[in-house]
């Protein structure tokens, strides 16, 4: 069991809540998801590489027969995902002061949530609804949001001087260089194992 | 579609584990057995099957109860949650799962209620389907890129940090060849395998603070 590898922090947490205010919070989710810069925040806390919220009505557990007892709930669920870089106390430090406004949008129809603010009450509600991670993959385990995000824009750019360099004579290609390295010069920071949080 | 983001696909899934009562250790343990011996880098199943840019098995054992005035309740299934951040269409997904690397699925989802295994492509990704849950939003800090375009990325950006750090007031002449060479090169290498790069580093808890 493990919620890192590598860069990543793997969490999960599932919060109840009273069914008929799941259907605010879908509310919610469809404008944030249909109104771009509402997404500003969450694009701006770069550690984040991937995170999902799923709403599962308290009828809608998958149910298969075959022996499997239905559910029978009061609550429907939240089940949030995410996939971090940093470390757990990081993460919750960050959300809370960056995006305590969307959090408490998000997370104030499940029940007994707190507010992201004060932090430490927000910690502890988090740590009693989060459940580990009993396996975790990923493919590029050395790098960062940051460092993928960068990764492609030196991508990107050496396409570029690569179908310019056979074309153009040294003096060009020295001027369509320095371009190129003005380009990537922030985005060329080295890959590898994450340092240890003190 | 909440469950795309761009070219990247959200895919969540909740199956329900065997409650057998008669079962020593009980299903759930005997998931969580194997995943613990499972690697985690480029010999993972994961890194073998294509697309996946990351994924997570959990085992949920219930519901969390927040403590009054909430209702305390609990499911009467474990579930086996597979969350996968993955590339191309859901099909394809799970065909290339199905077809890469079908004994591990067996050996994990054998242990869920009507799993009918890898071998019949189409009843499998039907099962899948069936425990599948619509993702209600999903965030992608890059949706546009595929597994092995990322990866050959990171590859080229260290390798330019390189080129560039041992080119530092080359003649002009030379830095233009010498470039086109490079790049040549570049595109010679092997891909990096997925999982692969990441340090050897023991976590035993996964605590919070690590």
């Amino acid at each position: 069991m493990s919620n890192i590898n590598g860069k990543v922090y793997a969490m999960n947490a599932v919060t109840p809540m009273k069914p008929w205010k799941t259907w605010i919070l879908r509310t919610i989710f469809f404008v944030l998801g249909h109104v771009k810069p509402l997404q500003n925040d969450l694009i701006d806390l770069s550690f984040i590489e991937f995170a999902r919220w799923v709403v599962v009505p308290r009828s809608s557990f998958p149910f298969l027969g075959s022996g499997q007892s239905k559910e029978d709930l009061r609550y429907d669920y939240l089940l949030f995902f995410s996939n971090f870089n940093g470390t757990w106390n990081q993460y919750i430090d960050a959300f809370s002061a960056v995006l305590s406004k969307g959090l408490n949008l998000i997370w104030r129809w499940s029940e007994k949530f707190p507010g992201s603010v004060p932090v430490t009450i927000f910690k502890e509600y988090i740590s009693r609804v989060q459940f580990d991670t009993d396996y975790y993959y990923t493919a590029y385990p050395h790098a960062t949001a940051n460092d993928v995000k960068s990764a492609h824009i030196v991508q990107s750019s050496l396409n570029g001087l690569s179908l310019a360099a056979g074309e153009c004579n040294p003096e060009q290609f020295a001027e369509a260089y320095l371009r190129f390295v003005l380009q990537v010069q922030a985005h060329l920071g080295e890959t590898g194992e994450a340092p240890i949080a003190g | 579609m909440p469950n795309r983001n761009g070219s990247v696909y959200g895919l969540t899934i909740l199956s329900p584990i065997i409650d057998d009562k008669k079962a020593t250790p009980s299903h759930d343990l005997q998931i969580r057995n194997y995943l613990a011996h499972l690697s985690t880098r480029e010999e993972s199943p994961f890194a073998q099957a294509p697309g996946t840019h990351l994924a997570r098995l959990v085992v949920m054992d219930d519901v969390i109860y927040v403590g009054m005035p909430a209702h305390e309740e609990h499911l009467k299934s474990k579930y086996l949650i597979f969350e996968s951040n993955c590339d191309g269409d859901l099909d394809t997904y799970l065909s290339g799962l199905a077809a890469a690397i079908p004994d591990h699925l067996n050996a994990v989802w054998k242990h869920c209620v009507g799993y009918p295994g890898a071998a019949n492509r189409q009843a499998f990704i039907d099962y899948m389907k069936a425990c599948q849950l619509e993702t209600t939003f999903f965030f992608a800090a890059v949706n546009d890129k595929t597994v092995t375009e990322t990866l050959r990325a990171l590859q080229t950006q260290t390798a330019v940090a390189d080129f560039i750090a041992t080119h530092q007031g080359v003649d002009v002449a030379t830095l233009q060849r010498e470039f086109i060479e490079f790049v040549v090169h570049l595109k010679s290498q092997p891909l990096p395998r997925p999982g692969s790069m990441g340090p050897h580093r023991e976590i035993k808890t996964g605590g919070r603070n690590e």
